[in-house]
């Protein structure tokens, strides 16, 4: 088999894997075995089969049903060379509408004659108006109503803490966020506009924009080493310092 | 040996036309990162209850996750899919089959350099990729390519009838490196801490709804138009379905900052406006069922075909989950909770995961020219996603709404803020929850392996199956 398998090829020009791949479905199509495929292939000679019927034809016996949309042909050497398969110059096909299915059945990609580009400027023009309303409207920044603020002043390590909190993910867990509705009483004061906070979106951990006036630094360092069920961030020392000083000086209480 | 090596290349891929063999390596590289980010996933929701036993935060590890499931997985897998039907759909050849395979290098290498970057502690930490700027920008320039492409491709098309999948392909591909630019602004020096929060979450809600809704939907109207050899039910529905999750895209991410420090406005827009992702979602539901009425039986041997009509259903549990959830006083409960983790996981892994199979399962025989090594293997891909997460979503919604009641009833002031711990303290229920999530995230990763077994088994060692072979007509042909 393996010879002829070979031979095969060789006549073909076409790498092994394809041409044994294609006598398989060439004599599941056919009821020939394979050896006696690959044996008229070697020698150059035609298989015989029922009728070199077009491909759209040849396609259609199949049990994977040709679509209406597209001609396919099996990649058999004896009706279209596996090599022209391979390099056939791609591509196209279809006529949905109008052509008849070679199983006998109507078409089934029904289309309708339009054209594609008015749906592509009309997408742009609703993502830019969703952009405008979704996003560019609610991120212009806003007056506070009174004199408070919730912009908190870092110091440079507090600065470089509030970078450590973001690279490793804190905001995945915690909330820097606190919102007037009776779930956030207690943590602290209401967030507004102007808060230089990393919000978050989830709040898997406890809220940190008050975390400085509930806990010492102290407990905050045990804390990121993996202390109560929070996971060991393994900071360096300068990381770890800077981070803490961040959380440190999160504190909102004292911002009102 | 080039040459020797490109004919081997383009055996492995399963000859045929160079568009499809570019789609075949697409859908194997997505399904290499599905099954590495479905590990990944596996992982942080076992850090997430087992926080202390992991040198990687979770933080990371769900921005890890999240890179390799979205841009890995979906986006290239999707790819895949639009590669492989716009030649069929347009009569005409890509526009460039090179420029194709640039872009799936260049997305491929900044996952994979992402991937190094944050697990390094070297990420920006915005969700839901935690990426430094730096890598934005490389990733912008690929995502655009597929746009590119695409608008090239049926700019020349012969086809002058175009079938409801264009649409659909058409909006996915434009709004995807659109999306993501807006998401990149929110690098922006000098930018407030409201409006990246607002840009975090517009990104992550679009590119589900706009992206792996739009694109994953408009590929099964033509999986199961194809398969099943049935016309598509209405035409109208798909109209519906497509401009309603454009529409809808972003409004249920929007909404997850209820009561927050931006507009009080933007709340009520988000939810008068989010009703339209339910109302997309179910009109696409609903025609995929009318084209498949009294053809049911059918199913039984198109596992792709079950598969994207899973997703199709299941895209409409997420809608509505996520629209209900985007009215105020709903959101006052579950806003920041496990909650809209169950959304986004069922939207990805189920939805997503569904929708890709669909179309892959259906592709790859007839791009490859080999059979699915087994159709049991995929219909347990399909059992296994949905039983996962069904059960995810169930699990965390729960956790979700009992942590966010439990707020409500004080435990913010009380233990939660004293202990120290994690919403999951509040009570021992949302614990136990949580872990029950663990075992449905296992489950459901036992089915992206399934998944990844049967791309990896067609092309690799299927049995020889009819090939589409594309063959060039004009405009004039008939």
């Amino acid at each position: 088999m393996s010879d002829l398998l070979s031979a095969a090829a060789a006549a073909l020009g076409t790498p092994e894997t394809l041409v044994q791949r294609s006598a398989e479905a060439r004599a599941v199509a056919t009821g020939a075995t394979v050896d006696e495929i690959l044996s008229a292939w070697a020698g150059g000679e035609a298989v015989t089969t029922p009728s070199p019927e077009p491909v759209e034809a040849s396609a259609g016996a199949s049990d994977e049903a040709p679509p209406a949309d597209a001609v396919t042909a099996e990649p058999s050497p004896e009706s279209e060379p596996a090599v022209a398969v391979i390099e056939v110059p791609a591509v196209a096909a279809s006529r949905p509408v109008e052509a008849t299915a070679p199983s006998g059945q109507p078409p089934v990609l029904v289309g309708t004659s339009d054209n594609p580009m008015n749906v592509l400027v009309a997408a742009v023009a609703l993502f830019v108006a969703i952009l405008l309303l979704g996003l560019v409207g609610p991120s212009v920044p806003l007056d506070s109503p009174g004199a408070r603020s919730s912009k908190i002043a870092h110091s440079d390590a507090g600065d470089a803490g509030q970078t450590i909190y973001a690279s490793v993910g804190c905001a995945a867990c915690h909330t820097q966020m606190v919102r007037p509705i009776v779930s956030d009483v207690g943590l602290g004061a209401v967030s507004l506009n102007d808060s230089n906070q990393i919000l978050g979106t989830r709040r898997f951990g406890p809220d940190l924009s008050d975390i400085g006036s509930r806990k010492t630094g102290t407990e905050i360092e045990a804390i990121i080493g993996g202390f109560g069920g929070h996971s060991d961030l393994g900071l360096s020392s300068a990381d770890m310092n800077s981070l803490v000083t961040y959380l440190v000086e999160s504190s909102t209480s004292e911002s009102g | 040996m080039a040459a020797r090596q490109s004919g081997d290349i383009r055996t492995l891929l399963g000859g045929g036309a160079e568009e499809d063999r570019i789609a075949i390596a697409h859908f194997l590289i997505g399904a290499a990162f599905l099954a590495i980010g479905g590990l990944i996933e596996v992982i942080a929701v076992f850090s997430l209850r087992f926080a202390d036993i992991f040198p990687v935060s979770f933080g990371r590890l769900e921005s890890m996750a999240n890179l390799t499931l979205m841009m890995g997985f979906a986006v290239i897998s999707l790819l895949g899919g639009i590669y492989y039907v716009l030649p069929r759909l347009t009569g005409t050849r890509l526009w460039s089959v090179s420029l194709a395979r640039a872009a799936l290098f260049l997305i491929s290498g900044v996952v994979l350099g992402g991937l190094l970057t944050i697990g390094l502690g070297l990420g920006g930490g915005r969700q839901p990729f935690g990426l430094p700027w730096w890598i934005h920008l490389p990733l912008a320039f690929a995502l655009a390519i597929p746009a590119i492409i695409t608008i090239g491709t049926i700019s020349r098309r012969q086809e002058t009838r175009s079938f409801v999948t264009l649409w659909f392909v058409i909006g996915g591909v434009v709004w995807l490196p659109l999306l993501y630019l807006a998401y990149f602004a929110g690098d922006l020096p000098g930018l407030g801490s409201v409006a990246v929060a607002y840009s975090d979450l517009f990104f992550t809600a679009g590119f589900l709804t706009m992206f792996v809704f739009t694109v994953g939907t408009g590929l099964t109207y033509y999986s199961v138009v194809k398969e099943i050899d049935i016309p598509l039910a209405s035409r109208q529905l798909a109209v519906v379905g497509f401009w309603s999750l454009g529409f809808a895209g972003v409004w249920w991410g929007v909404a997850q900052l209820v009561f927050g420090p931006g507009p009080t406005w933007v709340a009520g827009v988000a939810a008068a406006l989010g009703l339209a992702f339910p109302i997309g979602a179910l009109a696409n539901a609903s025609n995929l069922s009318l084209t498949l009425e009294g053809h049911w039986e059918k199913l039984s041997d198109k596992p792709g075909v079950t598969a994207g009509v899973l997703g199709a259903y299941m895209a409409v549990v997420v809608a509505l989950m996520a629209s209900f959830a985007s009215f105020p006083t709903i959101g006052s409960v579950t806003a920041l909770t496990a909650y809209w983790e169950a959304v986004e996981y069922a939207a990805l892994l189920g939805v997503g995961t569904l929708l890709v199979a669909g179309v892959s399962f259906e592709a790859l025989p007839r791009a490859a020219g080999r059979r699915l090594p087994t159709t049991d293997r995929a219909r347990s891909f399909n059992r296994l996603t949905v039983i996962g997460v069904g059960g995810v979503l169930v699990s965390l919604t729960a956790a979700g709404l009992i942590s966010g009641y439990s707020w409500l009833g004080g435990s913010n002031t009380a233990a939660y803020i004293d202990v120290g711990d994690g919403w999951a303290a509040g009570s021992g229920a949302t614990e136990a929850l949580t872990l029950i999530a663990v075992g449905f995230a296992l489950v459901t990763f036992l089915g992206q392996l399934a998944y990844v077994s049967v791309v990896a088994g067609t092309v690799f060692s299927g049995r020889a199956v009819t090939q589409d072979l594309l063959v060039e007509v004009s405009a004039g042909d008939e």
